[in-house]
């Protein structure tokens, strides 16, 4: 596109005309606010600002069916975090199948920033995010939040699930393509093997 | 990804001008011409390196007169080169089009150069940034102290060889920044660091005759934490929330000029939907930072129904950012390649939405302010700057436009599809802040046209790239597939390799041209990364345009340059 | 000499040489599994195949000769595609493990998906074929379903120990491999299994869930552990050590070390660990400033003159023991190291791989910086004497044997260094804090006579030291000087001394180090 350079127009007449007007904006707005519930500011903490289903609060640590941490302690999170704030210690689980647990699980609440990577960084589906985001303390220690903190219920229910693992773009459908060109080239349908 | 640094080449178009002058002028002395994706980097002697700013700046038919930039780079232990540091310009020519970099290698034994001070104005606090953090000497610089750091700081914490881990207490105050006269009467008074009528946490100093401000000083780096030393060890991508912080008003338009010259050097695009919302979203974003800074202006003058009617519509537009980011400021929504996730099904529902309550505030705001005498005669013919010193103290953005000269890198250097969007670009005639808040105006209507054409042809399809060397693979593919799980634990861990090399992105800024200088060795996390922010030139012409004026003006005049501390000080 | 073009390199290499060996040469990384450069030739895995103009199908590289003329194209789309067809395959019953696998991050299947695979998946989890998990075999865990059946493990097990515990089992894509009746491992390099699996089905048991090792920075070093001087890597991570792995020197250890060498690190970080001086008072021990017991030492060492006796250590570097001769010397004492007599033993193996029975890194450099003088008998023959005023022992092992405590206990004055806390100490008058190896630059000279670099990983804790920095502070205290301020410079001065070591420095030594003259049954004995 060609460039089009407009010249700002400095010849403006100010006068009391504009000064009326101006009044005019203000007794509208102040009269909207009073009688249309026009007003933009909310009455914090009893009334809060709804916040988005991507909004990235507190984290939360996801449960498997008995109760224990979806997380395997693979460290992934506590890689991508560039505030480095997640402190993870690994144990031996007995289950052959998962192997491995976190023993500790801490965050320090006080060093995030919130910035959800650890979400996207998680391979198993065991960290999110809800939408709680006026946690108070009193001390540092106390905003660094452990692993039955993390795995507590209560908050997502009064607060609602931030920001998750997302898949809802539109990339890579190529795996599907391929096992379709499989079927239809081979007649190979997959799946588990006849025994 | 191309894997080599391109070898010394002859460069082609117009920037084989630049090299034919340079060599004609200094000879020999002009050791080494790259282009690495579109960049022309010369390097020249040390002892040419003034005249050959001079040169740059001075030939009518290279004409680069807007600084850019001015910073150290440490190669400390790097094998492939003979000496230490080095220092880098970065310059522009507005009538030409072209930018340039200029690099200069310093021995570790003696790290001194030449100041450019009497080539660009704006070189000075660059190189007071480049002796506080590299240890770099500049000789003949008129006021080589720190700048960013305090003054007792011990060390250069940009070098490579900073003991990062080591901690200063550092209390005491610098009091004085001028020196009153003896035996006047004149008054010194401290605006700032903490005081209403400055825009974040830095401090002037003036000089009271009167009313009149006779001097004046600034001082800034209260909010300095080192963000390039940061991203010296972090990820290409793990970079990105630390953008949010530089100018918090527009914090979106940040990760977008880094995604942006990190995928320059990778020569990784991101695909159209994305850049389609990453304009989008960045228009919002100067929307929003024009009218913080429009309406925090006039409320340092008292006038205090702008600021109160067009926050309503900042609301919407961070509710906007909410449902597209999970954050209102640190949106962090920007990845290399694209963006974290596609934008909700409301998306264009609640850009409609924000943009009327734009128009109607916008509309407002101009009711209320342009033709209003009490405003007129605080802006009018206040705080004049002529182009040409915009141009030297390195202006850019909406100050630089104020002052008559029509540079915009959405137009000059289309990025993310700005080409295919109509858009005007306001210029002032004076240079006043009448100018600069007329200048801005327009520019809200010009984003909101923007905006408009963007939603309408929104591309459909994926918002990054599908290059498994750059984005994360999809969660689904993660949790089913181990060639999927493999990927994604090395881009975790191994984090996104680029070619070694050295690029500068530039992006238009809601306050002007916002750079990345990025240098990469190929390693995970970059070897350098200097940000060029339009705050730091626009803020060091300050204490000069103050200086003969009332003190009462000095308030209106630093509120219409936008000065955001988080960028200044970064 | 055979000369060959490699991706469009040009080189000549020796007659007998592989291709992948030849490209290593070159600095072109040809991606494989089962190749190992320490174990024979097996072409199983098929990654390494690279296409040889004039031959009509793809070549694995690692067990073709380098033909004269041969042009070896390893990045071809005909060899790409290979590699990542062949890496598909490899993937099909892969478990989704990586979170739970200790092997990520040095796994050769995610580095070369990254730089050779980059492809979709076509398989379903539920088709995978599932093997054994983790088989606890005593230092080492097995995991059957990450193994690519590469069989460095069977290779190493038949052709470095003899021992040939693994086996594969069953056939077709139920293959595995296994020890008979799952026998745990009993050798003492079960942790090399761990090294050479090039994915997670060999793992330590030891390093378990212990660590990412993305986040550990490696450090060159070589092993304290005996006089075989194996040179390693020390992995560590805020200044603390998280294990020891086996630095590829062919002329020492090739790829190995024995699982005690391993498990030195473990002696580094713990709590008995010396960090401050501490000096003998009426009723019982008073803790001061390592100065300050400094002061005391020099000064009753300076005063006993020639009744002072030395005993150093073959634990301690050269530089060490350079500087510690240099105080004896200077003071006048009676100087030994031989406590226990490990020069008996420096040459004695204890088993055919690369054990030794002589427990120091560096009584070879004992006795070549001159420091077997008046032997530790006669030292302790005039100690029980009463003739010795001062006994300065640059480490505890003199205080470890009963036998010895009659005769310092006659001692007036006893200093010693040491790295640990323990009832040794208990008859020292002095204690000084010495820093250990993993702590210090230095160097020690292994059973070869080949000098090697320590190099210092993190610092030490507290206020721990160098010995030649103690010795060289009670060096000057007693109006001597070593004329020197770092490790390298001692080292220079020493091979300024000591003729054998001439011309060497730091650089010289390189990271495989330099291999001094050894001449006649020595010699002989090292080779065998």
């Amino acid at each position: 596109m060609a460039t089009r350079v407009v010249t700002v127009d400095r010849n403006t007449r100010p006068g009391i005309y504009p000064i009326l007007i101006g009044l005019r904006i203000t007794l509208t707005n102040m009269l909207k606010t009073v009688f249309l519930k026009g007003a933009s500011t909310v009455q914090f903490p009893e009334q809060k600002r709804p916040t988005s289903g991507r909004y990235r609060g507190i984290h939360l640590l996801t449960a498997r069916e008995d109760g224990t941490p979806k997380c395997v302690a693979c460290y992934m999170c506590a890689t991508a975090c560039p505030a480095e704030c997640i402190y993870i210690e690994a144990g031996e689980r007995p289950e052959k199948t998962i192997e491995k647990y976190p023993t500790r699980f801490e965050i320090d609440l006080l060093r995030c920033v919130y910035c959800g990577f650890c979400v996207d960084a998680c391979p198993e589906e065991a960290i999110m995010m809800s939408r709680e985001n006026d946690l108070v303390g009193t001390s540092r220690e106390e905003l660094v939040i452990d692993r039955d903190r993390l795995m507590e219920r209560a908050k997502l229910v009064e607060y609602g699930p931030g920001y998750r693992p997302s898949d809802n773009d539109v990339r890579r459908p190529v795996r599907i393509a391929a096992l379709e060109r499989l079927k239809r080239e081979h007649g190979i349908v997959p799946g588990p093997p006849a025994r | 990804m191309a894997s080599v640094v391109e070898a010394p080449a002859a460069p082609s178009g117009a920037t084989s001008a630049v090299v034919r002058i340079l060599r004609e002028r200094l000879g020999d002395r002009v050791l080494d011409v790259r282009e690495f994706r579109g960049d022309l980097a010369i390097t020249v002697d040390r002892r040419a390196w003034v005249e050959a700013a001079r040169t740059l700046r001075d030939d009518p038919e290279l004409d680069f007169r807007l600084f850019l930039d001015l910073c150290g780079v440490d190669y400390l232990d790097k094998e492939d080169r003979a000496e230490r540091f080095e220092v880098v310009l970065h310059a522009y020519s507005v009538s030409k089009k072209h930018h340039v970099r200029l690099k200069v290698a310093l021995p570790e034994a003696d790290p001194t150069l030449g100041t450019l001070c009497g080539v660009y104005k704006g070189a000075n606090w660059f190189e007071r940034e480049a002796w506080d953090l590299y240890g770099i000497v500049f000789q003949g610089h008129p006021n080589l102290t720190r700048i960013l750091t305090h003054d007792d700081f011990v060390g250069h914490p940009m070098r490579k060889d900073y003991p990062t881990a080591k901690r200063h207490v550092l209390k005491r105050p610098k009091e004085w920044l001028l020196s009153v006269p003896e035996g006047s009467e004149h008054l010194i008074v401290n605006i700032g660091p903490s005081h209403p009528a400055m825009h974040g946490t830095f401090r002037i100093q003036a000089l009271m005759d009167g009313e009149t401000i006779q001097d004046a000083q600034a001082e800034i780096g209260y909010m300095h934490r080192n963000f390039e030393k940061m991203a010296e060890s972090r990820t290409y991508w793990q970079i990105i929330p630390y953008t949010d912080r530089l100018n918090y008003c527009s914090s979106f338009m940040n990760g977008h000029g880094w995604a942006l010259a990190v995928e320059k050097l990778l020569g990784v695009p991101a695909p159209p939907r994305a850049e389609a919302v990453r304009v989008i979203l960045s228009e919002f974003s100067r929307i929003m930072d024009h009218l913080i800074a429009i309406s925090t202006n006039v409320v340092d003058l008292g006038a205090i129904t702008p600021f109160f009617v067009v926050f309503r519509a900042r609301e919407d537009i961070y509710e906007l950012l909410d449902a597209c980011c999970g954050a209102r400021l640190t949106v962090s929504y920007v990845r290399i390649g694209g963006l974290a996730a596609d934008v909700p099904d409301d998306f264009e529902a609640r850009c409609r939405k924000a943009l009327d309550s734009i128009r109607d505030v916008t509309l407002q705001a101009e009711k209320l302010l342009t033709r209003n005498p009490i405003f007129a005669n605080r802006f009018r013919d206040i705080g004049v700057m002529s182009a040409d010193d915009a141009l030297s103290y390195g202006w850019v953005g909406p100050c630089l436009r104020g002052s008559g000269v029509a540079y915009d890198v959405r137009k000059d250097h289309p990025y993310s599809g700005y080409d295919g969007y109509d858009f005007d670009v306001p210029i002032g005639t004076v240079g006043d802040c009448y100018d600069r808040y007329l200048v801005r105006i327009e520019e809200i209507y010009q984003s909101v046209r923007i905006i408009e054409q963007a939603l309408a042809k929104l591309p459909k399809g994926p918002v990054i790239t599908d290059d498994k060397r750059v984005a994360l693979p999809p969660k689904s593919e993660v949790y089913s597939n181990i060639e999927a799980l493999m990927n994604h634990f090395k881009l975790v861990y191994e984090g996104i390799l680029p070619p070694p090399g050295e690029v500068y992105g530039y992006t238009e800024g809601a306050n002007g041209e916002l750079g990345f200088y990025v240098v990469s060795d190929g390693q995970k996390c970059p070897w350098r990364v200097k940000v060029r922010p339009p705050c730091f030139n626009i803020y060091q012409a300050f204490p000069q345009m103050i200086r003969g004026g009332f003190l009462a003006d000095a308030v209106a005049i630093i509120g219409g340059l936008n000065v955001v501390a988080g960028e200044l000080d970064r | 000499m055979p000369r060959c073009t490699i991706d469009g390199k040009e080189l000549e290499v020796a007659a007998g040489t592989t291709v992948i060996q030849a490209a290593l040469q070159a600095g072109i990384h040809i991606p494989h599994f089962c190749w190992h450069p320490d174990l024979p030739v097996d072409g199983n895995c098929r990654m390494c195949l690279v296409e040889v103009e004039k031959m009509p199908k793809l070549q694995i590289a690692c067990n073709t000769v380098v033909a004269d003329g041969m042009v070896v194209r390893t990045n071809s789309e005909k060899a790409a595609q290979a590699h990542r067809t062949t890496l598909e395959f490899l993937l099909v019953n892969h478990p989704i493990d990586c979170p739970v696998c200790d092997q990520a991050g040095e796994c050769y299947l995610q580095d070369q998906y990254m730089d050779h695979g980059l492809h979709d998946s076509r398989v379903e989890v539920e088709e995978k074929v599932r093997k054994r998990k983790v088989v606890d075999l005593g230092p080492i865990m097995l995991d059957a379903e990450r193994c690519v059946l590469c069989s460095r493990c069977l290779r190493f097990e038949r052709d470095v120990t003899g021992t040939n515990s693994f086996e594969f089992v069953n056939r077709g894509n139920v293959t595995q491999i296994a020890t008979f009746e799952n026998r745990p491992i009993e050798h003492d390099y079960a942790g090399n299994l761990a090294d050479v699996c090039p994915v997670g089905a060999l793992l330590s048991h030891d390093f378990r869930f212990k660590m990412r090792v993305w986040f550990l920075k490696e450090t060159e070093s070589v092993c304290p552990g005996c006089s075989t001087g194996c040179n390693v890597y020390v992995d560590h991570r805020d200044g603390e050590a998280q294990r020891l792995r086996p630095r590829r020197n062919v002329e020492v250890n090739r790829s190995w070390m024995c699982d005690p060498g391993r498990a030195l690190y473990k002696d580094i970080g713990v709590t008995e660990r010396l960090t401050g001086a501490r000096v003998r008072r009426e009723g019982g021990w008073d803790g001061v400033a390592v100065p300050e017991a400094l002061d005391e030492v020099a000064a009753r060492l300076k005063a006993a003159g020639p009744r002072s006796a030395f005993l150093a250590t073959p634990q301690a570097t050269n530089e060490d023991l350079f500087a510690f001769k240099a105080l004896a010397e200077t003071v006048g004492g009676m100087l030994d190291f031989r406590v226990g007599d490990p020069h008996l033993r420096l040459r004695e193996r204890i088993d055919h791989v690369l054990q030794r029975a002589d427990r120091n890194p560096n009584t070879q450099g004992a006795l070549d910086l001159g420091l077997a003088r008046d032997g530790v008998d006669a030292v302790l023959r005039r100690c029980a004497a009463g003739e010795i005023q001062a006994l300065l022992l640059q480490g505890p092992e003199l205080l470890r044997n009963a036998d010895n405590l009659d005769a310092v206990a006659r001692v007036p004055y006893v200093a010693v260094m040491a790295t640990h806390e323990g009832p040794e100490l208990g008859p020292a008058h002095a204690v000084l804090p010495a820093s250990m190896w993993a702590e210090v630059e230095g160097t020690v000279t292994n059973f070869q006579r080949r000098v090697q670099r320590l190099r210092a990983a993190f610092p030490a804790p507290g206020d721990a030291r160098p010995r030649w920095e103690l010795a060289a502070e009670l060096l000057r205290r007693c109006g001597g000087t070593l004329a020197a301020t770092s490790a390298r410079e001692v080292f220079l001065r020493l091979c300024a001394s000591v003729p054998d070591y001439a011309g060497l420095d730091y650089r010289a030594l390189g990271s495989g180090g330099r291999a001094l003259r050894l001449e006649g049954l020595a010699a002989a004995e090292a080779r065998a």
